[in-house]
């Protein structure tokens, strides 16, 4: 299976033994050996999963990497992060997602399904599609964020709140809420900024990045 | 106190025991335990302080957390530099203000004409008291000593702030011209003389 | 944090990542707007004043380029800034190395600058110290290798690259269209091929903020196009205008 290393914060390395790795279009730095790129579409299994992405703009292009060799990638200079995923289910944004393998299951989650209207509400108004991505299964994920990445973990006990803008993707079981805050005073006219915060509750992790979308 | 605490160079994160900080607006990414959100009357300054501020153009739109738990704070993936204030005085310009303790006394000061080309207006924030304060800068923040037999020369697009006894001089300095790059439009730079520190990033605005 | 101060200023080193201290002892090049303070008396004279004639026309043989760079001399410690990028100061032991113009930041006078022949890039031969920033950290890959376009920061000790087109996966009119008018070229379809022995220098591709390297080259080329050539680049330029 493909292994992802870690060059620096902006760089990765997937060293491929005759096997294939998805990833980013346009995310391709460089690569040594014998490696062919093809075009490859997201959306896990079949067209009604693919005709879903077209009616909702989650059209995702991919490349998919065949062969034997090392290929470097990352993003505009954005920050790199790989992620384990232990027979999980981890939710990410399509373009916030940057590399996997076949090792895991890939799908498309309508947010509405997490949390009902408020999932189409949160969809709709923090820009995000309203469909997510899901990878199923045992294995690694390399993702993209602007500034670092941190996972937070969540707990019964403790539930984390977080702001739309800043979230990339959370793994386990969580289920979400939107929350909204309605105690500011407004003396000069404008919101205090924060009008409304995603609430994860359940165990898992959720992964937010160092800047506002 | 509220604890200030870096993690991975971008994200702030605030442990308040029922406790206050404040934040510009939108700064927060993400938070556990109990918070709740005002917009607030920048930093104590009351309504006249509103005043002083639109008239001046120091415009600062800030936030007040309230609660008990850890608030993480970011912005635009800048870096985050925690600087405490131990009973003095800070310059800095409210575009670099991230957070700081609700107990630190914010106002308004004259900085002097710096010229429309810089983008920094004629009045800059002071901060003062007793508390920490998180800045952002593009790059990790220096800092940077200024004594009286080193004086310090710098560029307009890359000061952030200063604390201490210092003075803060415009040189126009014809040999300074050659270094005009082609992003900045600065036909001078700051030079500080005295006693104290000064902010800087390694990045232009 | 540390407080600094002439004293405990690292001598022609990193301060942090993003930071770089010379330490002004004899004449250098440094790129103009990449200062970001200094202590100390320091003079900067741009290129192209007759004083300086005689270590230009040794060191510095790059005529698109000489409006980028002034000699910093006197004594001091300059302190480098490049927006945030990170910053690294490369050794030359007799030996020869090309840059991405926009992110070469300085060079000690013993070394010489050159135009490479590839666009929008120095080479610097010889031996001394080059300063250079970096999208993030810099990656050296040895050869052979593929790189993308917008990632590679440049090259050392190896022979001049030459461009790797893969259209093997290019199916469709719209892929088609898009990829020979050059429009939606990425890494996949076009590549910086390095054979041979060397060393390669990337980064992680970043935004261009700044193309005038690149326009320079293309001012500088305008003299050699005929009419009708000078007429169809104009219809690119509004073309990329539009979109």
């Amino acid at each position: 299976m493909p292994s992802y290393s870690q060059i620096n914060e902006k760089l990765i390395e997937v060293t491929l033994n005759n096997e294939e790795v998805f990833a980013k279009r346009g995310a391709m730095i460089s690569y040594q050996g014998t490696v062919s790129f093809a075009r490859s579409f997201l959306g896990g299994s079949g067209i009604q999963d693919l005709a879903m992405r077209t009616v909702t703009n989650e059209g995702y292009a991919l490349m998919v990497a065949k062969g034997t060799g090392k290929v470097y990638y990352g993003y505009d200079g954005l920050f790199v992060n790989v992620i384990q995923v232990n027979n999980e289910t981890m939710y990410v944004e399509s373009e916030t997602l940057l590399a996997f393998d076949s090792r895991l299951r890939t799908g498309t989650m309508f947010l509405g399904n997490q949390g009902g209207v408020q999932g189409i509400l949160r969809g709709a108004v923090s820009g995000q599609g309203l469909f997510t991505t899901t990878l199923q299964g045992t294995g690694e994920i390399a993702i993209l964020s602007d500034g670092n990445a941190i996972g937070l973990k969540v707990t019964p006990e403790q539930p984390v709140f977080v702001d739309p803008d800043a979230y990339i993707g959370h793994k386990g079981n969580l289920t979400s809420n939107i929350v909204t805050d309605l105690n500011w005073k407004t003396f000069v006219g404008q919101t205090s900024g924060e009008s409304y915060q995603v609430k994860f509750m359940g165990q898992g992790t959720v992964y937010i990045q160092a800047s506002e979308r | 106190m509220s604890s200030f605490r870096i993690n991975t160079d971008r994200l702030l994160e605030v442990g308040l025991q029922n406790e206050k900080v404040m934040a510009i607006a939108g700064a927060m990414v993400a938070y556990t335990g109990t918070m709740k959100f005002e917009k607030s009357l920048l930093g104590g300054e009351g309504f006249f302080g509103a005043l002083k501020r639109k008239v001046t153009n120091e415009g600062m739109s800030l936030m007040q957390t309230t609660g008990t738990g850890t608030v993480y704070f970011a912005h635009n993936a800048a870096e985050i530099a925690v600087i405490p204030i131990n009973n003095e005085k800070l310059f800095i310009e409210s575009s670099s203000l991230l957070a700081y303790d609700a107990g630190l006394k914010t106002n308004t000061a004259f900085a002097g004409l710096r010229g429309a080309t810089s983008g920094q207006g004629l009045f800059t924030t002071t901060v003062e008291g007793n508390g920490n304060i998180a800045v952002i800068s593009r790059g990790n923040l220096i800092t940077l000593e200024v004594s009286p037999s080193n004086p310090l020369f710098v560029d307009p697009d890359a000061f952030i702030g200063y604390k201490g006894n210092i003075a803060q001089e415009f040189v126009f300095d014809v040999n300074w011209r050659t270094m005009v790059g082609q992003a900045s439009g600065e036909s001078y730079q700051f030079k500080f003389t005295g006693q104290g520190v000064v902010y800087i990033q390694p990045a232009e605005r | 944090m540390t407080i600094y101060n002439p004293g405990n200023l690292p001598k022609n080193d990193n301060l942090n990542r993003f930071a770089f201290v010379v330490d002004v002892a004899e004449e250098i090049f440094i790129r103009k707007g990449k200062m970001i303070a200094y202590y100390g008396q320091l003079q900067f004279d741009s290129l192209g004043s007759s004083v300086l004639d005689i270590l230009i026309k040794q060191s510095f043989n790059a005529p698109l380029y000489i409006n980028h760079f002034v000699v910093a001399k006197g004594r001091g410690q300059l302190i480098l800034g490049d927006n945030g990028n990170d910053i690294a100061c490369y050794d030359l032991d007799n030996a020869n190395m090309t840059i991405k113009a926009s992110h070469l930041l300085g060079f000690s006078k013993e070394v010489i600058c050159q135009e490479s022949t590839m666009p929008g890039f120095l080479t610097l031969i010889g031996n001394g110290k080059v300063i250079a920033s970096s999208s993030g950290p810099v990656h050296f890959l040895g050869l052979p290798c593929r790189v993308d376009v917008q990632s590679v920061l440049g090259w050392a000790d190896c022979p001049s690259p030459s461009y790797r087109y893969d259209y093997a996966h290019v199916t469709g009119v719209l892929s088609m269209v898009g990829a020979m008018t050059g429009l939606t070229l990425s890494g996949e379809e076009k590549q910086i091929d390095f054979s041979g022995q060397g060393t390669v220098l990337i980064q992680s591709s970043e935004l261009e903020l700044n193309g005038s390297d690149a326009l320079a080259h293309i001012v500088s080329q305008l003299p050699n196009l005929s009419k009708s050539e000078l007429s169809s680049l104009s219809g690119a330029v509004s073309q990329h205008m539009r979109g």
